[in-house]
């Protein structure tokens, strides 16, 4: 096969690079139908405090404006994982962000000089901004009532995630070394380059259309048609529409307030409404990523075993639930299955203060996890005298394992990851002839990498139809959020039809047309909706192949398609037993009684979800990977110098290896701003740092040397062979950084941003201790 | 964003009708790489923007015998193309090289780094070590002040509300001198300075210092002078203990501020090491031999 593949492994260009390069592509800011207004939102102007009035009068009278609303003259819409949330607030608000009214005008100036006329009468109530003060019984309390209106007693979430494998006390006993630790992760948040939009509109039926960024668009629909229903609009439909996507990362994986706020004003004025947000507004009422106060203890043998690893969480929910409450359960992944350790306690506690709240982001609470797992496996090693890498390398996942929390191991390429990072960074040489201030460290993940099942379904279906020439229509659910899933299915689809990517056009993005998929998220699209791909290129070949056969009289199966041309197997150079794919497609369509040559599929990955212990085999296969960086600290300005960077990464089979290195480099970049540079500045809940002056992602001027290693396991699930790659580079980034400082200076920092006044501090620290 | 009326004078004449006209109501502008981020954020409301860039004769760089002059309206990016800036003023290089982006340097002008007088501006720490002056006009007539003179407070400077930002104008320094500037921050594009250190020496033959001027940026309300560590600077030889203990003064004469983007111990702390740093640059760059 291998010899054979003429699409698939080749550095094919991203389909839609050239429209977004050339700015043709058109994103939500670009899109504007007849009649649309535009929608502001006002937000609070304290992080915790009673509304006791809002008037709205004067905005209402403003030339211009077409609609007001708040809490008080809308029905109640409630969203979130917990459904805590009302769209607009009218009872109390309990963060900054908190949506009080909002403004339908006909132009944004206008909007947003009505959102000036809007007065809000608040009593403050005290704030809760400390997650350790939150979670005490005497705390003031956030939401007096659950969302079916049940008394709360105290700020704690009721999602009580509790992991046990083995016997973690009797593995106490049996340590030779064991560490504990506590780290502390903070708000990150995904920086897209487009800023988050919608249009709403309703048809004279009351159904609905959403143009839309999300990530997840049936499950929006399914959302955006219980919000209906809250409307009074029951059994109404709601069409969403996917614009270019101006970048994901998670942070279109739920539906936002901002949507529901453009649909109660599209169908209040009965115009479509757009909301835009404004740089600022995707900074400071966009949810970024959960933080968390990890405590961590990890024991091993004296040969190097692991025996055990426990891990408390505090998650600082902030005001309401959205995904970032629901990271414990991939959090879970590295803290059950990175390395073999036979006994698991794994326990999280989420509480809502008056901080924004948070949502998913790439990695979904790996890369949190990952920052206290591998800390601790640099810490835990140091303690026994082992190495780090030879101590990774001692307690290495091996296919064929099942883990404690029940994933079943198929493929893994982890030690040939950590070898070939190790060989990169010339890891002994660096480690016996140390240099003064350089220093090695490395991390490694373990992810989903075959879908996930976290909902009902984690299926992906797909349509595809042929033309009268030879070109090739896939229509599918999955959305495009810049990780390349339409090339690769585009490749994948050439493949097995024997037809080049170019005649593959990819029509997706409207619910309304596409089949059912749960999502752009796990990393999983590749992986899904290229399984598909095959299933459905499969029953079209075969349809085709059944006419060809009966046009020249031979058993389809000893025809095959090549260069978009039919031969015969036997006889590849017959110029007799060829026919090209269009016209054949041609005489099948026109003759009498005609064909069309279409099919579908639904492809749902053979994985389970976890359990109410939250066992189970998540994912039918597990992407695996390590990061090893050298690094040189200033060590009297603090600045750390990334020196070298490798990525190695079980990716199964690199299906397009451009694409590949692009998920990787783009990893590590984020992955090093979340080590060094980037977090959101709050200030008793307020963000401080709403711009890309102060919130420092890094630029290209920081050029970190990046060097991918694909590492391909060929899964057997995979569609041919390859595995998720989407959110793993980013996860290990962090800690391989910390325990390269720690390396080269002798300080552990174990708070995220590692900035250079911690640095400093850590020394200082260490100086007195002598 | 309020809206406001935008003005191209063609002259300098009418550039100060018009801001007779309007007085406080308008606001200059430039390469609007300040002014603009400040509308926006809803900072200031001015009626109607000067635009001073269909002006002839405003950006320039001039070599004349004993002095350079540069023009207000010359673009970060002009400086840094120039030989003159790069060889001879090489502080003010350092700094250009570093501000912002290519992009941003294609528009903004180091008239509007200087006149908007926030404590952060790159090119303020290299001017005030390279003694430059800058020269104000208005309908009336002219004066130069030097640019140590010219910070009042952030944002605010000595010029009157009917007077522009005309040059700098900058003595040649000597041959045996020498100037750098250093800039301390997170990221290597799009960062302001945490910190900002220039320092130019002027040696005697036998490697003492003849003429010391130290500049910091965002170690007080304004750009300053560390007068007390130059003092202490003049005459003696470059050992690590001097230079230690020049940081130390220059330390002292700061008074840094806490803010999102930098603690005020941190940058006490740096102006110790970059004192020393910028200095080694410095006496380097004079290549006595
Ligand atoms: C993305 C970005 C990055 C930046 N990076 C840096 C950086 O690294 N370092 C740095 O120091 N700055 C930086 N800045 C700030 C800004 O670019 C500089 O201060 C720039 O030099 C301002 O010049 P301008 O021509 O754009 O000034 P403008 O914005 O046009 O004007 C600035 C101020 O000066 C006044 N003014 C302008 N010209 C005159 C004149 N001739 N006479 C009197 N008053 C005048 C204006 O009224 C206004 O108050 C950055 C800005 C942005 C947007």
């Amino acid at each position: 096969m291998e010899s054979q593949l003429k699409s698939v492994g080749k550095r094919v260009p991203k389909v839609d690079a050239r429209e977004k390069v050339t700015g043709r592509a058109i994103y939500i800011h670009d899109l504007k139908l007849p009649g649309m207004l535009y929608g502001k939102i006002l937000y609070s102007k304290y992080p915790h405090a009673r509304i006791l009035n809002i008037d709205t009068s004067k905005a209402e009278k403003l030339p211009g404006v077409r609609a007001v609303i708040t809490g008080f003259n809308t029905p109640e819409i409630r969203i979130g994982f917990m459904k805590d949330q009302p769209v607009l607030k009218k009872d109390k608000v309990r963060q900054y962000r908190d949506e009080v009214a909002a403004v339908a005008a006909i132009d944004p100036d206008i909007a947003e000089e009505a959102l000036d006329l809007i007065k809000v009468d608040y009593e403050p109530l005290p704030g809760l901004f400390d997650p350790e003060e939150a979670v005490k019984e005497d705390a003031i309390l956030i939401h007096e009532y659950d969302a079916k209106g049940k008394p709360l007693k105290n700020n704690i979430l009721k999602l009580p995630w509790r992991l046990i494998a083995g016997d973690v006390e009797q593995a106490k006993k049996e340590s030779d070394f064991i560490v504990e630790d506590s780290f502390r992760v903070t708000w990150v948040t995904h920086c897209c380059m487009g800023t988050s939009g919608c249009i709403a509109l309703f048809d004279l039926d009351n159904n609905l259309t959403i143009y839309s960024i999300t990530q997840i668009p049936f499950l929006a629909q399914n959302d955006f048609n219980a919000a209906l229903k809250a409307m009074g609009l029951k059994g109404k439909n709601t069409r969403v529409i996917n614009t270019v996507i101006g970048g994901g990362f998670g942070s279109k994986l739920d539906t936002h307030v901002y949507e529901y706020i453009a649909i109660l004003l599209a169908y209040r004025t009965r115009k479509p409404v757009k909301i835009l947000f404004t740089r600022e507004e995707e900074f400071f009422a966009q949810p970024p990523r959960q933080p968390a106060i990890i405590k961590i203890s990890q024991g091993c043998k004296k040969d190097g075993n692991l025996t055990f690893r426990e891990v408390d969480m505090l998650l600082d929910n902030g005001a309401y639930t959205s995904w970032g409450a629901t990271t414990p359960s991939v959090m879970m992944v590295p803290i059950s299955s990175l390395y073999k350790v036979p006994n698991i306690k794994y326990t999280a506690r989420s509480v809502y203060t008056n901080n924004i709240y948070a949502q998913a982001m790439r990695g979904y609470g790996n890369p949190q996890a990952t920052f206290a797992v591998e800390s601790s496996m640099d810490i835990l090693a140091e303690a026994a005298g082992i190495d780090p890498m030879e101590f990774r390398l001692i307690n290495v996942n091996l296919p064929g394992e099942i883990t404690p929390q029940n994933f079943k191991v198929t493929t893994c390429g982890l030690k040939e990851c950590i070898e070939s990072v190790g060989e990169g960074l010339n890891w002994k040489d660096a480690k016996k002839n140390k240099k003064k201030k350089r220093g090695v460290g490395m991390s490694s993940l373990i992810h989903v990498g075959g879908g996930a099942r976290v909902y009902k379904s984690d299926g992906h279906g797909m349509i595809m139809k042929v033309d009268d020439f030879g070109k090739i229509s896939v229509i599918t659910g999955a959305v495009e959020i810049g990780q390349g899933s339409e090339t690769v299915i585009s490749q994948v689809a050439a493949e097995v039809l024997g037809v080049f990517p170019e005649d593959i056009q990819i029509i997706k993005g409207d619910t309304s047309i596409c089949p059912w998929d749960v999502g752009t998220h796990a990393s999983r699209q590749a992986f899904v909706s290229c399984n598909a791909a095959i299933m459905v290129a499969n029953k079209i070949k075969k349809e085709i192949l059944d006419i060809a056969g009966k046009y020249f009289n031979v058993d389809p199966e000893n025809l095959d398609i090549k260069n978009r041309v039919i031969y015969l197997k036997d006889e590849p150079e017959n110029s007799e037993k060829q026919m090209p794919l269009d016209k054949l497609l041609r005489r099948a369509h026109f003759s009498k009684h005609g064909t069309m040559i279409m099919a579908e599929t639904f492809y749902d990955p053979p994985n389970e979800m976890l359990n109410q212990e939250f066992k189970g085999n998540l994912s039918c296969t597990y992407a695996y990977g390590t990061t090893g960086v050298e690094v040189e600290v200033d060590t009297e300005t603090g600045h750390v110098e990334i020196k070298k960077y490798f990525a190695a990464h079980d990716v199964g089979r690199a299906l397009n290896p451009m694409l590949l290195e692009g998920q990787i480099y783009g990893a590590a970049v984020m992955g090093t701003g979340y080590a060094l540079t980037e977090q959101l500045i709050l200030k008793q809940g307020k963000v401080m740092n709403d711009n890309f002056l102060d919130y420092k992602i890094l630029t290209a001027k920081d050029k970190i040397p990046i060097v991918p290693i694909l590492v391909e396991t060929i899964d057997e699930l995979g569609p041919l062979g390859a595995k998720g790659i989407g959110e793993p580079a980013c996860v290990p980034t962090a800690p391989a950084i910390a325990n390269a400082i720690h390396d080269a200076i002798g300080v552990r920092i174990k708070d995220l941003p590692i900035t250079p006044e911690k640095i400093l501090k850590a020394l200082k620290e260490k100086e007195k201790k002598g | 964003m309020k809206k406001f009326d935008y003005l191209k004078p063609t002259s300098l004449d009418e550039v100060f009708s018009l801001m007779e006209k309007f007085g406080s109501n308008a606001k200059l502008i430039a390469g609007g790489t300040d002014v603009m981020v400040l509308l926006k954020r809803k900072r200031i409301f001015p009626d109607v923007l000067i635009s001073l860039r269909s002006v002839p004769n405003m950006a320039y760089i001039k070599d004349e015998k004993d002095k350079i002059r540069i023009g207000s309206m010359t673009t970060h990016r002009e400086l840094e193309t120039s030989t003159v800036i790069k060889e001879k003023l090489t502080a003010l290089y350092d700094a250009v090289i570093n501000l912002g982006s290519v992009q941003i340097r294609n528009v903004a002008t180091i008239g509007g780094n200087i006149a908007n007088a926030a404590p952060s501006a790159d090119t303020a720490c290299p001017l005030l070590v390279l003694d430059a002056s800058c020269l104000l006009i208005s309908s009336k007539g002219e004066r130069e002040v030097e640019l140590k003179d010219f910070f009042i407070a952030p944002g605010e400077t000595v010029m009157k509300q009917d007077e522009i930002l005309k040059e700098f104008i900058i003595p040649k320094p000597s041959k045996l001198s020498g100037s750098a500037y250093w800039k301390l921050s997170r990221r290597k594009a799009m960062d302001l300075p945490i910190l900002g250190v220039a320092i130019s020496l002027a040696m005697n033959e036998d490697k003492s210092i003849k003429k010391a001027r130290i500049g910091l940026g965002v170690a007080a309300p304004t750009p300053i002078r560390a007068f007390k560590a130059e003092e202490f600077l003049t005459g003696k030889f470059l050992t690590d203990e001097v230079l230690a203990e020049a940081g130390n003064i220059a330390s002292k004469e700061a008074s840094p501020r806490d803010s999102i983007r930098g603690e005020a111990w941190y940058r006490r702390e740096m102006i110790r090491v970059l004192t020393k740093r910028v200095a080694t640059i410095s006496f380097k760059r004079a290549n006595i031999v």
